[in-house]
């Protein structure tokens, strides 16, 4: 079985990504700069579909 | 049955045969991976709640008047020191510290690093957190030193009839 470990790359740097979003999105919330809790938000929600679509190409691929 | 392992090469009806230790496909790069969309959808889901109560405040919801909250006497508070109170809910602790004849200035001290209640030194002229050292200069509430970025949120006071009123929470664009 060849391995391939550029999704799992992928995948670590969309939970890093996740990581960095989420604490934007609590500071800008406190901040009371409410427009940008909302932005985090939606990029940290954005990541799930794209975090499952690399799981589903590299399963294709395999 | 017992022939079964003597044929060349024997039926294989399953996987398993060459797993040598417990849990040994328990992670691997497959069940790894999975795990990480898991957290990715952990996290969205859980960006939902910030995304609500921003939205909330965004339509004005949050924007609530509070009655006026006395503190306490005119009297009562000589320069100087410090009176703890609660504003705008019983668990809002805040403090508010005399600076002058006529000088107030109120803060809700819950430290803006982890929310430690944060306190009035006199003879420091500084408000300090005990919990990581964090220091609020009192004539702004923001922070001079340690981990805290954000400035203490301002409660407004107003004087009337020889005592000290709680008006509202001051937000910070404003
Ligand atoms: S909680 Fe106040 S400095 Fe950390």
């Amino acid at each position: 079985m060849k391995r391939n470990y550029i999704s799992v790359a992928l995948l670590c740097g969309i939970l890093l990504l996740n990581i960095v979003f989420t604490q934007f999105m609590v500071h800008q919330y406190f901040y009371e700069n409410y427009v940008n809790t909302l932005i985090f938000m939606s990029l940290n929600i954005i990541l799930f579909p794209i975090a499952w679509l690399v799981y589903k190409r590299d399963r294709r691929k395999a | 049955m017992t022939d079964k392992n003597n044929r060349i090469p024997f039926d294989e009806d399953n996987y398993t045969h060459n797993i040598n230790r417990d849990n040994e496909r328990k992670l691997d790069r497959r069940g790894f991976m999975k795990t990480l969309v898991g957290a990715a959808g952990v996290f969205a889901v859980s960006s939902l709640p910030w995304g609500a109560v921003a939205a909330k405040e965004l339509l004005g919801l949050g924007n609530k008047e509070y009655p006026h909250q006395k503190i306490a006497d005119l009297n009562a508070v000589a320069i100087g020191d410090a009176v703890e109170f609660h504003f705008p809910g019983e668990h809002d602790s805040a403090l508010l510290i005399r600076l002058g004849d006529e000088k107030f200035v109120a803060y809700q001290n819950a430290c803006t690093h982890l929310r430690c209640p944060v306190f009035w030194v006199k003879d420091k002229n500084e408000m300090i957190c005990p919990c990581h050292h964090g220091k609020f200069d009192v004539e702004t509430g923001a922070p001079t030193a340690g981990p805290p970025r954000r400035p203490l949120p301002e409660i407004e006071v107003e004087v009337k009839d020889g005592a000290i009123f709680a008006v509202r929470v001051k937000r910070y664009e404003a």
